[in-house]
């Protein structure tokens, strides 16, 4: 069994990550003009302030690239953690694909209808797969 | 105490998705109290929007797992830099093991109690073991 599997949907969600990257600001950065906001002399500013100036629909993929950042990151940390303790092949493999194509619909969702429903709904599920590769690395790394 | 220095990271990735069970648990009573409706939610609503619309107590639990999304993240680099490199140590490890007691503390207090000088003071002592990890990752790294 190939233990270092799980390195594939770890990469996929890296460079999705970076996919919603580029749709935020390729969304952004029209809109900014469109808006009249003039980058070139903006001090201290952060993203968050955009909420109140730009639509919804282009804040909303800003919005999908930070949760991206948030809980994936704990996906990272046991992924690698399992990879590197020899349990990063089989069923874990499954179950992190599942979370990384969770993800991307979740991604898909947010930044198009972005009904809350069912984005709570894809979320819950990913936070699933998630629980079953901790408790798999706890089995493997605390308990045994 | 388990031998291997992922032990420390897995108790901790499992204590967050355990913060988000209670988050889950409280915020959903509570918004059916405050009378928010999740089907009928406006499109694009998120969860900082329920700020100030439901009690402080429950949105702290909401805040801890913020933060677990937070610092956590270097602790979690640092201990595969050490594992990958050598670095595990019984005073990494021990390191290791005193800054997850010490989120999962923090967790708990932030959750209930939350005075900030002394989440502060928590927090504190748990950097400056995250501090002593990073050092000896940079030592176990470049050694």
């Amino acid at each position: 069994m190939d233990t270092n599997a799980i390195l594939g949907p770890v990469a996929t969600l890296a460079l999705w990550s970076m996919i919603m990257w580029v749709w935020m600001y390729a969304t952004r950065i029209p809109a900014m003009s469109r808006a009249k906001i003039d980058a070139k002399n903006l001090v201290g500013t952060t993203g968050r302030g955009l909420d109140e100036v730009l639509p919804a629909e282009v804040q909303w993929k800003a919005h999908n690239y930070n949760h991206l950042m948030e809980q994936p990151t704990i996906f990272y940390a046991v992924a690698l953690a399992l990879a590197v303790g020899g349990l990063g092949g089989g069923l874990n493999t499954q179950i992190a694909w599942a979370y990384v194509a969770l993800r991307i619909v979740h991604s898909l969702i947010q930044v198009t209808v972005n009904r809350v429903l069912w984005r709570f709904a894809v979320f819950a599920l990913a936070s699933l797969a998630l629980l079953a590769l901790c408790i798999h690395a706890f089995m493997g790394f605390v308990l045994h | 105490m388990p031998e291997s220095l992922l032990a420390p990271g897995a108790v901790l990735a499992l204590w967050t998705l355990i913060m988000l069970g209670w988050v889950a648990a409280t915020r959903f009573s509570a918004m059916s109290k405050a009378g928010v409706d999740l089907k009928a939610a406006p499109p694009g609503g998120r969860g900082a929007d329920l700020e100030n619309i439901l009690p402080p107590l429950i949105n702290w639990k909401s805040h801890n797992y913020t933060h677990l999304l937070e610092q956590p993240t270097l602790f979690y680099a640092v201990l595969i830099f050490l594992h990958l490199s050598g670095g595990s140590t019984d005073l990494t490890r021990g390191l290791a093991w005193a800054y997850v007691v010490l989120r999962i503390v923090h967790s708990l207090y932030q959750a209930t109690v939350n005075r900030v000088p002394v989440r502060f003071a928590i927090f504190a002592l748990a950097t400056f073991c995250l501090v002593a990890l990073a050092l000896l990752a940079v030592i176990a790294t470049l050694g």
